[in-house]
């Protein structure tokens, strides 16, 4: 039943991945608004076996578009969509503003629609600096950010954290444009 | 893959043509750089394969010209060579082509099976240095003549070189980020992982025979080991959060690696088989990247519990921190020599990395490259050279450098980018 959910919400996902790859790449962030909204209770329910289908045949699109990404672990971002990525400041993991304001509504959504659900946080840098100090760097953004949606009463136990440094960019590019993109910490649900 | 090493066995009258250790002074500042010639093989088959022939020629000529010990030449005998005769060898030619050194050889390859056999004379002495005869299979013949190349080094300077070890590293040849192989001198590449996941930052055992690594494969960086031989990975530590910049200790007995179980990253050493932590480093800062001193009692490591990443030392039990780097606001990656007296790291300026060495008292540090963004520094075994990862507009990937810094020579082959190299011992 939870995989047929995850067939299920991979299938939309695709169509976001395509809708993606299509228009340049500033759309990677705006993706979202293209999505329609998907609760985890709405997608539940069994899915067709036909709704399998799709899946398997947009597959190998699947892996042109998100190339640095197995098939498996891009099929699981999928109900983030109405919690934003936030961003960072070079070498930083303290919260700005902006990114403060943004966690704040983040936590409404979490706490309004998604009680209960398990939410990872992904902590993410530039592609400057080491890598191996990165990966630490963007676990701390990731606990920055999870220790303020717990003040905001969101219950810790159901938010965990994963660092994956500068392996994953949102963007390509090697400049402060793509790099402010790439100092993030994204929201997944996970279950 | 074996290699039977049958020393040859010479006259006891010419025993005394071996040379002692350290027999040519090379390293005295000054000196004119020997001139060494190494002669295309003897075939003894009646249908030679040429193939093999400048297969051993080019490797011992790349190894010997990397080494900066002498100046390797390709350079067929004149008159070509009838026979192989044991010691009667013509040096007239040789000395007056200006060479001071020779490698002759011969070999035979029948049925997959090769015979061949080195010998390294000096000219100006007419004499015989050293002499070694290997039987092995068709697609050992790069593997021994490194290791010719091995003895030539220990006669000229009392130590082995490093020529038959090999270099692990991370390559996104498939798209992802996966453990590589290959031999020192870049050939022979060959995939370790085959996962599809994130690989990173792979360390080899004391006996080269296994390494260890960190893998997004079960969506969290965790340390896995496996053997160079066997497929299987086994999970050394798969704690919560960061598993990142495994070490294997000298001896082989315990690992030094960074984890963030405890809240932010700490480096703590673990029994190999990933049980027992103990932790290192208490505060709040990230700690990670550990590397061994050569006796087992000290790491290096990079924290930034003084706002920017920088290098520090402490004892193997965590006691007696002290700050290694002083220059520099952002020096990452250190790797202790194998002899002790060293340890590269990497240095950002402006954006780039550049790798350099200082003593481990913090004195005498030194710039080595000066060319792209050059990261992960590594030793070979015998400390003559640096491996590391290098961006240059010349072409990116895993590079190869004497310790001075001379010789910088990019050695990875194939699609992708290179990165995160780290050298067997021996």
């Amino acid at each position: 039943m939870k995989k047929s959910m995850v067939l299920l919400l991979a299938g939309i996902s695709m169509s976001a991945l395509l809708t993606a790859g299509c228009a340049n790449k500033e759309a990677v962030k705006k993706e979202e608004a293209v999505v329609p909204p998907v609760s985890v209770e709405k997608a539940v329910p069994v899915a067709p076996v036909e709704q399998a289908q799709p899946v398997e045949q947009t597959a190998p699109v699947q892996d042109a578009v998100a190339s640095a990404v197995s098939p498996q672990e891009a099929m699981s971002p999928v109900a983030e969509n109405r919690l934003e990525t936030v961003y960072f400041d070079f070498d930083k993991s303290d919260l700005r503003q902006d990114t403060r304001d943004v966690l704040s509504k983040n936590a409404e959504v979490i706490l309004k629609t998604l009680a209960g659900a398990k939410i990872q946080i992904e902590g993410h840098t530039d592609e400057r600096g080491s890598a191996e100090y990165n990966l630490a760097l963007g676990e701390r953004r990731a606990k920055s950010a999870q220790q303020y949606l717990t003040t905001l009463g969101v219950k810790a136990e159901n938010t965990s954290v994963i660092s994956y440094g500068e392996e994953k960019p949102a963007v390509a590019g090697n400049d402060e444009g793509a790099w402010a993109k790439n100092r993030r910490a994204e929201f997944v649900v996970v279950k | 893959m074996k290699i039977f090493l049958v020393l040859l066995f010479l006259l006891a009258s010419s025993a005394s043509l071996y040379a002692q250790p350290g027999y040519i002074e090379v390293t005295a500042p000054g000196n004119r750089q020997l001139k060494m010639a190494v002669a295309p093989p003897h075939s003894v088959d009646v249908s030679p394969d040429s193939a093999s022939s400048g297969i051993a020629s080019a490797v011992i000529a790349f190894d010997m010209n990397l080494s900066g010990l002498v100046a390797a030449e390709i350079h067929p005998e004149q008159p070509a060579a009838k026979g192989f005769p044991l010691v009667a060898v013509d040096f007239v030619p040789w000395l007056s082509a200006g060479f001071d050194m020779l490698v002759r050889s011969e070999y035979s390859l029948k049925n997959g099976r090769l015979t061949i056999e080195f010998r390294l004379f000096d000219v100006i002495n007419r004499k015989l240095i050293t002499a070694k005869r290997y039987l092995g299979g068709a697609k050992d013949l790069r593997r021994i003549s490194h290791s010719f190349a091995d003895e030539i080094l220990l006669a000229l300077t009392g130590e082995k070189g490093p020529f038959t070890t090999r270099i692990a590293y991370v390559s996104t040849q498939t798209g992802n980020k996966e453990i590589y192989v290959m031999d020192w001198d870049g050939y022979n590449p060959l995939p370790l992982t085959k996962n599809g996941s994130i690989n990173l930052n792979p360390a080899f055992s004391p006996d080269g025979r296994e390494i260890i690594f960190t893998s997004y494969k079960r969506r969290n960086p965790d340390l896995y080991r496996r053997s160079l031989s066997n497929t299987a990975e086994v999970a050394v530590s798969r704690r919560k959060g960061l598993n990142i910049t495994g070490k294997w200790s000298p001896d082989g007995s315990k690992i030094a690696v960074a984890l963030s179980k405890d809240g932010d990253t700490e480096i703590y050493t673990l029994d190999k088989d990933g049980s027992h932590p103990t932790r290192l480093t208490i505060n709040p800062a990230l700690d990670l990247y550990p590397s061994w001193s050569p006796d087992g009692k000290q790491l290096a490591f990079v924290s930034d519990r003084l706002g920017k990443p920088q290098v520090f030392v402490m004892n193997a039990d965590g006691s007696g921190v002290r700050r290694l780097t002083i220059s520099g606001s952002y020096n990452v990656n250190p790797s202790w020599s194998p002899k002790g007296d060293r340890i590269a790291y990497s240095r950002m300026t402006g954006g780039d990395f550049s790798i350099f060495t200082i003593t481990p008292d913090g004195s005498s540090d030194t710039q080595l490259t000066f060319d792209g963004s050059n990261e992960n520094p590594s030793w070979s075994a015998d400390g003559r050279f640096i491996s590391f990862s290098s961006r240059r507009s010349s072409g990116g990937g895993v590079y190869v450098m004497r310790a001075d810094g001379t010789g910088q020579t990019k050695v990875s082959q194939g699609k992708g980018k290179h990165s995160q190299p780290v050298w067997s011992a021996r």
